[in-house]
């Protein structure tokens, strides 16, 4: 299975070209092509986790040459190890599940093959990029990933809230992006290659200075911040809601944003081998962590509080990474897993909400639990599950992170983390009470639950957000000891204080009441605290201006000063050659005759011109001989 | 060496040429025909010496070697000959030329709408001319093609142009005319210090100690001075050619008020002449002085990345985006000279046919778009991917080449310049990756201004792609996505030749 896992990439490319060829005629049936290409892929993604995941399996590499620059080869091709198997596995069946639910929820567009076909490049990309074996082929299938988010982002086209979140999208990555293009290209010459293997030999060896280290690590990070909607490179996702439902689902947990989070984890070895690059991903982590969170609690659109909470988790993943330790990768990877099934959850379930009710706004909304049992469940399940509470998937991985950065002694973040995990069960709940219990907004509305292929996937990712967990517990980790079995000091990875469970817990329990209290039983009015401090809430509702701030410091002056440059290359550069060849007007009357069409006149001219060549060739001739 | 192939693929438009002057003016179809076939004879041609290359020989393919005339010079006849060849350099370009030529001819019968005539006969000229400047291995051949594309196009550009034609006919004349001032001038001084023409000897002669052109048993005596005056004096030349900014005037003028056709043409081949140029003169016969200067390159590439950038960002007219866009994209060719290294010069060379086919498509959409709503300001424009979904749909993806997307060419052009040059002037490399974000900046303002957005009443009835319009632009893009998907088409028979031009310093 190993040596076939090229074609996990390659089903979903094909479901692609074949929609792009025959969508049109295809009309809603594209929806089997996508949905079987990637029930392909999916079968295939498993037997090669199962493959690897098995005892003594070695990890599985094959490459061909791409390109030559001079003496350097560049490869492309695939690798099978263990992060990237269990990554195939995410990616394949989040892609499967969108797939299936996005039959029911696109159903009635007119550019449905269209939608398929953008699905099938997204899923396509993310999975070339996981099992890349060199940078360069990450960085190309990255940047796909980029487009296809835009294309997504953008897909209702005609409306100008899509255009310009699909542009923001686009942009803002991108300028993470150059950091990645930078941090590439000088690794390039500091180890002579952009192959992973290569990469860490060179580290072990120390071939690398400890600058040039920190320098890499900290421009591949800025890659990662965009794509993972780190601070400051944050502002795009939460726009990027303006995309098709089902879409934020696939962006928010495995593809995208996974992104960013799946290359700081590829790299690890180079973030173990400097201490302040490391120190940057985590403490940049941990601020976005509580800085996306605090945003999410007066946020009143459904996605835009999700896509908040994913923010602030693929924070808390950055932070964990930044650990540098064994337990840091593992907590900060198991929590991408976790996180990819319960926020998948979480946004199909919200889309099927939204599918009923056609609104987004939370207070618009009320008492649907009654209506929507399926998705009224599922969604309390999300809920549970990213807030931390046992025995769900979240809680396990949330309490890896906690004891990693406890271990490491970094106080100050275990503090944020803490503090970040209160403040998720808050606002999650928020949004459960208000949308589901209560009375309803607006009680016309004829409200019904979701078809049965909407509603089956969201009970599969359900019964994942509350198993996937066990596959490691502190008693028995199954997934951390294998995922770093080959990697050096796995074994003095020790787990946290029991304590730290059961203060998380209890401060995850505290914001689950305060949120029943403000929107379940509303004994505490919805302005108890924002009244008191009305700019500490404006700054929250208002996402602390950053947006505004970029506009104004950045995107502005940017066109004055084009504008600026513009007058002067019309006035100046321009008008100055016009002064110079001050002929030219002469000239011109000349050249009205152009439209006469004396082409002789023009071709004595290109004649003396090689008549003049040619005196010259004689004249040197006979000067200088 | 007994091979005519290069003969008749420099020369095998001007079949058509000959068939044009016996068709009447009246059977435009016929016209359109032969103006077509035309350009196919040598796009067959260019693939058949493709394929025949050598990917392992470094030094020059199909040489062919004639006496052509001879100069009385004092007591001897100095020859002249008609000398021919490619190597790994010229070999990319000459095929990108036959491509963007098939390309241009297409166009032709679709926007040229009076005297197909003698616009295909001036066609048939440009197309030769252009041939020619990449297989000719001698200053005098060079020089004779290079004019062979400089005042065709200028008919062109007055006679078929838009509403500001003159003007611009002119200003193209004046400028480059300038430019072809200067480099006779500098080949002269060069055929003056070596007595010969030829390319290779010339070379030999600048660089190479135990040259045969050398009595003295040292590089031919030119002093310091004289190298660096011929240098620049090349290098402002090949600018106004590129063009490097502030000598880019002309080509904002000659972009908005050319035919679609001549666009295609200036914008996929005229401007790498320059390029190809700096790379095969400036460097070639003065690796000392351009690595000496290679910084002033560097800096100069930047800044004709980041002014260009920064001008599209702010103009409100499609094709004027793309004019600018187009001198930021030579940028990214200059920061590939600078690196002075083979992966650099890869890039370079990557760059030029890249920008050439992507600037050349992006040019003609932007046609077919004005064809059907005879405006391309961007306040105008808008939502017209609902009534023209392929149009709309070929047009983002050509943006997204031309802003660097993996899997089409532009990616491993920008990348594999910007990669040589962070082996040397990391500093400098990174200012320049600014362009990088501000290129997508523009372009998606531009595409999504146009294409995106609600649709005004006025363009929900647009036809979409003509069966005419289809081909070329999914052929060009065709190789855009080969390029990209397997660059080593294009590497590899740059690489034996590319090892000879990277200067060898202190050697």
């Amino acid at each position: 299975m190993m040596s076939s896992a090229w074609l996990i990439p390659l089903l979903p490319l094909a479901a692609f070209l074949l929609l792009v060829a025959f969508g049109r005629q295809l009309k809603e049936s594209s929806a089997y092509i996508g949905i079987l290409a990637t029930l392909a892929a999916f079968v295939l993604a498993l037997g090669t986790f199962l493959e690897r995941f098995a005892a003594g399996a070695e990890n599985y590499y094959f490459a061909f040459q791409w390109l030559t620059f001079g003496n350097k080869v560049i490869d492309m091709g695939f690798e099978v190890n263990q992060l990237n198997a269990m990554m195939l596995v995410i990616v394949t069946f989040v892609s499967l599940l969108v797939h299936i639910y996005s039959k029911g929820y696109m159903h009635g567009d007119e550019r449905f093959p269209v939608f398929y076909s953008y699905l099938a490049l997204f899923t396509f990309s993310m999975l070339g990029l996981v099992i890349s074996p060199n940078l360069l082929q990450v960085y190309i299938f990255w940047e796909l990933v980029g487009v296809c988010s835009f294309l997504l982002v953008g897909f209702y086209f005609y409306k100008p809230e899509a255009r310009a979140a699909a542009k923001k999208a686009f942009i803002v990555t991108r300028i993470g992006d150059v950091g990645l293009f930078i941090g590439i290209s000088l690794l390039f010459w500091y180890v002579g290659s952009f192959n992973f293997s290569d990469i860490f030999t060179a580290l072990q060896n120390g071939a690398m200075e400890s600058w040039q280290i920190t320098l890499v690590g900290i421009l591949i990070f800025i890659g990662a911040v965009g794509k993972s909607g780190q601070f400051p490179l944050h502002t795009w996702l939460p726009d990027a809601m303006e995309g098709p439902t089902p879409v934020s689902a696939l962006i928010h947990a495995a593809t995208m944003v996974a992104a960013g989070v799946y290359l700081v984890a590829v790299m690890f070895p180079l973030y173990q081998a400097s201490v302040d690059a490391s120190l940057v991903v985590a403490y940049i982590g941990g601020f976005t962590a509580i800085f996306a969170a605090s945003i999410g609690l007066t946020q009143r659109d459904i996605k835009r509080v999700l896509a908040y909470s994913t923010v602030s988790q693929l924070g808390y993943m950055m932070l964990a990474l930044g650990m540098a330790s064994v337990a840091g990768y593992v907590a900060g990877t198991f929590h991408l897993m976790t996180h990819a099934f319960f926020k998948a959850l979480l946004f199909l379930a919200a889309g099927s909400v939204i599918h009923a009710v056609h609104t987004q706004d939370i207070f618009e909304m009320g008492g649907l639990f009654k209506k929507m049992r399926v998705t009224g469940t599922v969604f309390l399940i999300g809920c549970l599950s990213i807030a931390g509470i046992f025995p769900f998937a979240g809680y396990w991985s949330k309490e890896e992170i906690l004891g990693a950065v406890y271990n490491k002694g970094h106080l100050g973040l275990f503090a944020v983390g803490v503090i970040a995990a209160f403040f998720t069960a808050f606002y999650m709940f928020r949004l459960f009470f208000a949308t589901f219990t209560g009375e309803a907004a607006d009680d016309t509305k004829k409200v019904h639950e979701s078809p049965l292929v909407m509603t089956v996937p969201m009970i599969l990712l359900a019964i994942l957000a509350v198993v996937a967990g066990f596959i490691n517990t502190p008693g028995n980790p199954v997934l951390g000891h294998w995922l770093t079995e080959t990697m050096a000091g796995a074994e003095e990875a020790h787990h946290a204080p029991f304590w730290i469970s059961v203060v998380a817990t209890l401060v995850s329990l505290l914001g689950i009441f305060l949120a029943w209290l403000m929107y379940g039983k509303k004994s505490v009015s919805r302005g108890a605290i924002a009244e008191p401090f009305p700019w500490l809430y404006q700054l929250s509702y208002r996402k602390y201006y950053i947006d505004e701030l970029y506009n104004n410091v950045i995107v502005r002056p940017l066109r004055v000063f084009g504008e600026f440059l513009t007058m002067v290359d019309v006035y100046i550069i321009d008008g100055l050659v016009k002064l110079v060849a001050g002929f030219t007007k002469e000239l011109g009357h000349a050249g009205a005759r152009v439209q006469n069409g004396q082409i002789q006149t023009y071709g004595l001219i290109a004649f003396l011109g090689i008549v003049l060549l040619v005196i010259g060739l004689t004249f040197g001739r006979g000067y200088l001989g | 060496m007994d091979s005519i192939l290069l003969t008749l693929l420099t020369f095998s438009p001007l079949l058509g040429l000959i068939l044009l002057i016996f068709i009447p003016r009246t059977q435009t179809g016929a016209l359109k025909l032969i103006g077509v076939l035309s350009s196919v004879l040598p796009l067959i041609l260019a693939f058949v010496v493709y394929g025949a290359f050598d990917l392992k020989q470094a030094g020059l393919q199909f040489v062919e070697k004639l006496e052509w005339f001879s100069i009385p010079a004092e007591q001897v006849q100095f020859p002249i000959n008609y000398e021919l060849g490619v190597d790994g350099l010229s070999m990319p370009l000459v095929v990108l030329t036959a491509i963007i030529g098939f390309f241009a001819a297409i166009a032709g019968t679709i926007f040229v709408d009076k005297r197909w005539k003698e616009f295909y006969i001036l066609f048939t000229i440009m197309l030769t001319g252009m041939l020619g400047v990449f297989t000719s291995q001698n200053l005098f051949l060079f020089f004779i093609f290079f004019e062979m594309t400089l005042i065709p196009m200028f008919f062109v550009m007055g006679i078929w142009g838009f509403k500001d034609r003159e003007k611009a006919a002119m200003k193209f004349l004046l400028y480059n005319g300038l430019g072809s001032a200067i480099m006779l001038i500098v080949f002269v001084a060069i055929f003056m210090s070596v007595w010969t023409l030829n390319f290779t000897e010339i070379k030999t002669a600048f660089t190479d100690p135990g040259s045969p052109f050398n009595t003295q048993g040292s590089p031919v005596f030119i002093g310091e001075g004289l190298r660096y005056g011929l240098f620049i004096a090349l290098l402002v030349a090949f600018a106004i050619k590129m063009p490097i900014a502030p000598l880019h005037t002309w080509m904002i003028k000659a972009y908005t008020e050319s035919p679609t056709p001549a666009v295609l043409i200036s914008s996929g081949v005229l401007i790498k002449i320059g390029a190809y140029g700096l790379l095969r003169f400036n460097v070639g016969f003065f690796p000392e002085v351009a690595h000496q200067l290679a910084g002033l390159l560097a800096v100069l590439g930047v800044i004709n990345i980041i002014y260009g950038c920064l001008l599209a960002l702010v103009q409100n007219r499609l094709k004027l985006v793309l004019a600018y866009s187009s001198i930021s994209h030579m940028g990214i060719i200059l920061l590939g000279v600078a690196a002075m290294n083979e992966v650099g010069f890869q890039g370079a060379v990557f760059q030029m046919v890249s920008h050439g086919l992507i600037a050349a498509l992006m040019f003609f959409i932007v046609s077919v778009i004005f064809e059907r709503t005879s405006t391309d300001r961007l306040d105008d424009l808008g939502g017209i991917a609902k009534s023209m979904p392929f149009v709309s749909g070929i047009f983002l993806t050509a943006a997204m080449a031309s802003a660097g997307l993996p899997g089409m060419s532009g990616f491993i052009s920008e990348f594999t310049a910007f990669l040589g040059l962070f082996k040397e002037m990391p500093i400098i490399a990174a200012i320049g990756t600014l362009g990088i974000i501000l290129t997508a900046v523009y372009l998606l303002r531009a595409v999504l201004n146009t294409t995106f957005g609600p649709t005004s009443d006025r363009w929900t009835v647009l036809a979409d792609a003509q069966p005419l319009e289809v081909l070329p632009m999914v052929l060009v893009l065709g190789f855009i996505v080969l390029i990209g998907v397997y660059p080593s088409v294009l590497s590899e028979p740059l690489q034996a030749t590319l090892q000879n031009i990277v200067p060898r310093i202190g050697g």
